[in-house]
């Protein structure tokens, strides 16, 4: 069903009343769990995801435990439960799943200092809970908490976030990039996700799946990684809380 | 009998058969010394964390295991059987009008249920989904939830639609002890928060719900004021895990502490809506403790290191293992329960104030406090 969102240049106001460059309420937790290496839960509007991390420890296959060259092994498994989304569906392995996890693989095996733990594996698992948009984003950010919780050095902070053009027609040239997508907007807009690397500007990830006009792309992307530094400054008071109780 | 749990103790037989003597002392000292045999673990709950879904709920036990429950309930179209009592039915409604609406409003949707309408699915991680643990999982804990009789019969709509339950059950930790107690008080848990929108239509019409949430009703009936008359409202059942030991029953069993039981018994249990007890027991069976398959010691005498020798053939060492039972070289223990044993646990689980009681009433108190 289409949706629409031409509501927004009259007031300015996107469907569940954010301006343009406003997050979503954005709730992190840390150390979640006891049983787990490293484990953290994260809100972001209505979409929650639960991350845990086992290792680095000896892979499970009897065959290659760690990665190439002395390095450790990164896999993601991601889980969407059966409730997470509006209808109730089991997901199997399909093709976005399995991108979506080759996307983690490879930002946090350049990210995390691999070459520390030689053959070893360090596992993510990631348990979709509810889904309402920016889901890659938000299975970023739990899985940066879960590491760093994990205690698995790495240089810096991986955040991601999402924006969109809010402009569908192609005419329009006064078109307000947005910032942190909800379920709706998501279908509605062309968006990529972006990650970025800590407060520098160094892109780590950057997916886009939709079309966008291409001079609309640049303000796409520097909102977005606006937003990523935002992003930072929440979980870096995440983890500096928690690191407090231990003062 | 249910597939032990995949994951082995590591204990040397040395460490078994010391943890072993000290739960057959009278009284047992557990592993964790603090707790009697009757005390549970201690754990932290929350319920209706999920906004999409019907009811759901969240445990984390003291060891560090998780379940997370999401109910969800969607309306489906029943399918059509013929049905042998709908000529009565329709007798009943030329003979009295009136007194044909009491009993519908009474007895709305009895016996109509059916076992495929609740669905339960567990995930536990590193496993696939058709893995024997998630499996039996599963299928336990539906087979108590049906075993009851009352859930599916709420599913009922008319006759043309029903509601069809789906409980999603993820494990978000390794199953460190053998879960189903958990996983069974967090279905609990969720099922006694969820709630379905409220029906505005009539009889067979199309159902057409109340979209204020706020005018759902619960999926299990509250009824505070109605307790005076002895009728205590229905409550899904609850798994508890009760191990033999020795003359000794210990309930819930540790990962360690299942190293060395005899026996496991599971046993689901309900509140009981009309008999004179507080308590009923829904299904009872039995799973293969982890203990079968520790490795057994080596005693001194069938040990040439130690000045022994050892035994010739294996059925010679079979003989000499046998006449060192009690000597406190760990063997692991063969057979089942004593039938004393399973009456004992089903006597602790019902009597008043027993062990169902106090879950069922602990997990309630969650949810008013």
């Amino acid at each position: 069903m289409p949706l629409d969102t031409s509501t927004y240049s009259l007031a300015l106001l996107r469907l569940d009343g954010r301006r343009w460059n406003e997050l979503r309420n954005i709730h992190a937790q840390i150390s979640t769990q006891a049983a787990a290496d490293g484990s953290s839960y994260l809100e972001m509007g209505n979409t929650k995801v639960l991350c845990t991390v086992t290792g680095p420890a000896e892979g499970r296959q009897s065959g290659q435990r760690g990665g190439k060259d002395n390095e450790a092994k990164v896999e993601v498994e991601i889980g969407f439960a059966g409730f997470s989304g509006l209808e109730r569906r089991k997901r199997k392995n399909d093709k976005r799943t399995s991108e979506m996890q080759h996307t983690l693989e490879t930002a946090y095996s350049s990210l995390l200092l691999t070459h520390l733990y030689p053959h070893s594996t360090i596992t993510l698992n990631i348990h979709i809970l509810s889904q309402d948009g920016s889901l890659l984003a938000a299975c970023i950010n739990a899985a940066t908490l879960a590491l760093i919780d994990a205690g698995i050095p790495m240089t810096d902070y991986l955040v991601a976030c999402t924006a969109a053009s809010s402009a569908t027609s192609a005419e329009s040239d006064n078109s307000d990039p947005l910032l942190d997508l909800n379920n709706l907007e998501e279908q509605e807009l062309s968006f990529l996700t972006v990650g970025t690397l800590g407060r520098s500007d160094r892109v780590s990830v950057l997916i886009m799946e939709t079309r966008v006009r291409m001079e609309r792309v640049e303000g796409m992307l520097a909102v977005g990684i606006d937003g990523c530094k935002r992003m930072r400054e929440i979980l870096d008071r995440v983890v500096k809380e928690y690191g407090q109780r231990f003062s | 009998m249910a597939p032990n749990q995949p994951q082995q103790v590591t204990l040397s037989p040395a460490e078994l058969s010391f943890l072993r003597s000290t739960l057959v002392q009278s009284p047992p000292i557990r592993f964790d010394h603090t707790k009697g045999p009757k005390d549970f673990r201690s754990m932290r709950a929350e319920y209706d964390v999920l906004p999409g879904a019907n009811g759901s709920a969240r445990i984390a036990l003291e060891d560090g295991t998780e379940a997370l429950v999401g109910v969800k309930a969607e309306v489906e179209k029943s399918q059509r059987r013929p049905s042998p009592d709908a000529r009565g039915n329709t007798l009943s409604v030329a003979a009295g009008d009136a007194e044909m609406r009491d009993t519908d409003a009474e007895n709305h949707g009895k016996g109509k249920g059916q076992n495929s309408w609740i669905e339960t699915s567990v995930e536990i991680p590193g496993f696939r989904d058709d893995d024997p643990l998630p499996v039996f999982l599963a299928s336990m804990l539906t087979e108590s939830l049906l075993a009851s009789g009352e859930l599916k019969d709420r599913l009922y709509i008319n006759s043309r639609f029903h509601w069809k339950l789906y409980i999603d059950i993820l494990l978000l930790s390794p199953p460190l002890s053998y879960p189903l107690a958990l996983l069974s008080m967090t279905t609990h848990l969720a099922l006694l928060t969820s709630r379905l929108p409220a029906l505005k239509s009539e009889k067979d019409e199309d159902p057409l719900f109340d979209d204020d949430w706020d005018a759902a009703v619960f999926l299990y009936p509250k009824n505070e004021g109605k307790s005076l008359f002895g009728a205590a409202e229905d409550k899904p059942p609850v798994i508890v895990l009760a191990m033999a030991v020795g003359p000794n029953i210990i309930f819930d069993p540790c990962m360690e502490e299942l190293a060395v039981a005899d026996a496991v018994l599971a046993v689901a249990c309900a509140n009981a809506t009309s008999s004179s007890t507080r308590a009923r027991i829904v299904s009872i069976r039995t799973i293969d403790p982890p203990s079968h398959l520790t490795p057994p010691g080596v005693p001194n005498s069938m040990n040439s290191a130690t000045g022994g020798t050892v035994p010739a053939s294996s059925a010679d060492a079979l003989t000499q293992r046998e006449l060192l039972a009690t000597s406190g070289v760990w063997t692991p223990p063969r057979g089942g329960m004593k039938r004393a044993l399973i009456s004992q646990v089903v006597k602790i689980v019902v009597e008043e104030g027993g062990v169902a009681e106090e879950v069922i009433s602990a997990l309630q108190a969650i949810e008013l406090g």
